[in-house]
């Protein structure tokens, strides 16, 4: 039973997840906004973000197991081989090693918005680390 | 006659496995364990070193014939959060009468709390802590607090954070938990398998979180051997349990079909 077939995903979707991506999208220029598809069961995040000089390309994957399982996002546009990036330009922002309240993926606390936020913070941090060398957060993706 | 869904069979869960299947109340188990017996389980595990490579649900149905030969059993040697077998095992715990969960990671504890949440059915859980200093059973039912609602108000970090090389992001890196000893184990498990049988039984236990120290430990535990007990309920502004039951049942496909419409990439 996958996020898009389950009773309860797509409750979590309608009740939580959906309306908190239109809010998101409220008065924000198309380019930037949340578009939605979906892929194996789950749905795929389609978005842009500007967090310095750069403009990037992103997808945040809700996999058929989500809330459960964390999200997945990776960039679309090219990276440098940056810290905290796994291979296919996937980022690294929820350790399973991670505090709880911090840098782990919550299911009960926590939505796609959410993780999208954090995927700003992530590139900024890149930002950051491509002009200076040093990443801020020294101990986790996020 | 009962039957009881047991996911994990390490150390731990095996230890509840085998106290649980002497019960003559108990007709028919599930089992659920993706692993292969391996050279490290044997000190603290019931088999000897020849059985290294064989499946360990195998070697479970094995053990517990040996005093329970007209035992039902059915495997599952898969992940508890294996999309492929969700259907299968979604039967299997709404068939069930209590969920026993001993597996060691988050998302599978998650995945198990999910299950049960969605059949509504109780499911104990048990858990030794690093050096196996003290351990936890955990009773939840249905329509109560959830496994997220209960790691809130633990404010549980089973896990330290510790330092990742990120050059090797998929490389291994140490263990930074002190394996817990047989005798630890055994004493949480004892307690996990009791309250497991008493809720089999209709009994509720009088917890949701009971945590026993097994050592002295200055500044965590002043005393060995003493309970600590917390009785939980539902966090409202938890995104698991929450009820969202604003949209009717007949309107779901038809209000994500249109919500996914107005969000699609053709939207932009």
């Amino acid at each position: 039973m996958s996020l898009l077939d389950s009773e309860n995903g797509k409750r979590r979707l309608l009740g939580i997840e959906i309306p908190g991506i239109e809010h998101y999208n409220i008065g924000r220029d198309p380019a930037f906004r949340i578009r939605l598809r979906k892929l194996e069961g789950g749905l795929i995040l389609s978005y842009a973000l500007k967090p310095g000089n750069n403009v990037h390309e992103l997808e945040t994957r809700l996999g058929a197991n989500y809330p459960v399982d964390a999200p997945l996002t990776r960039v679309v546009s090219r990276l440098e081989l940056s810290p905290h990036q796994f291979p296919g330009q996937v980022l690294c922002m929820w350790r399973q090693t991670s505090k709880r309240n911090t840098h782990k993926w919550d299911p009960s606390r926590f939505t796609a918005i959410f993780a999208v936020q954090a995927t700003w913070r992530w590139l900024a941090c890149y930002e950051l680390w491509m002009s200076s060398g040093q990443w801020p957060i020294p101990d986790a993706g996020v | 006659m009962a039957h009881l869904f047991i996911a994990g069979l390490g150390s731990g869960g095996f230890a509840v496995l085998d106290l649980v299947a002497r019960e003559p109340e108990v007709d028919l188990l599930t089992l659920v364990d993706p692993d292969l017996y391996q050279s490290h389980n044997v000190h603290r595990h019931f088999f000897p070193a020849s059985e290294v490579g064989r499946a360990k649900t195998d070697l479970a149905v094995e053990w517990v014939r040996r005093f329970r030969p007209g035992l039902r059993v059915e495997v599952f040697p898969c992940r508890i959060e294996d999309i492929g077998c969700a259907v299968a095992l979604g039967e299997a715990v709404g068939a069930c009468d209590v969920g026993i969960c001993a597996v060691d990671s988050e998302v599978g504890k998650y995945h198990f709390d999910s299950l049960f949440r969605r059949a509504a059915k109780p499911w104990v859980m048990g858990e030794v802590l690093s050096g196996g200093i003290a351990g936890w059973v955990h009773a939840f039912e249905p329509g109560g607090a959830c496994f997220g609602c209960v790691c809130r108000a633990l404010q549980r970090d089973p896990t330290p954070a510790d330092a990742v090389d990120y050059s090797q992001p998929y490389g291994t890196f140490p263990e930074t938990s002190v394996p817990a000893s047989r005798a630890s184990i055994s004493a949480i498990a004892s307690i996990h398998a009791l309250v497991a049988l008493e809720r089999m039984r209709g009994r509720a236990a009088e917890f949701t979180s009971l945590l026993l120290s097994l050592a002295r430990v200055p500044g965590a535990f002043e005393r060995a051997f003493e309970p600590t007990r917390w009785q939980m309920t539902r966090i409202d502004d938890c995104l698991i349990c929450r009820e969202l039951t604003a949209i009717p049942a007949d309107r779901v496909d038809a209000d994500l079909e249109a919500a996914l419409d107005r969000l699609g990439e053709r939207s932009v």
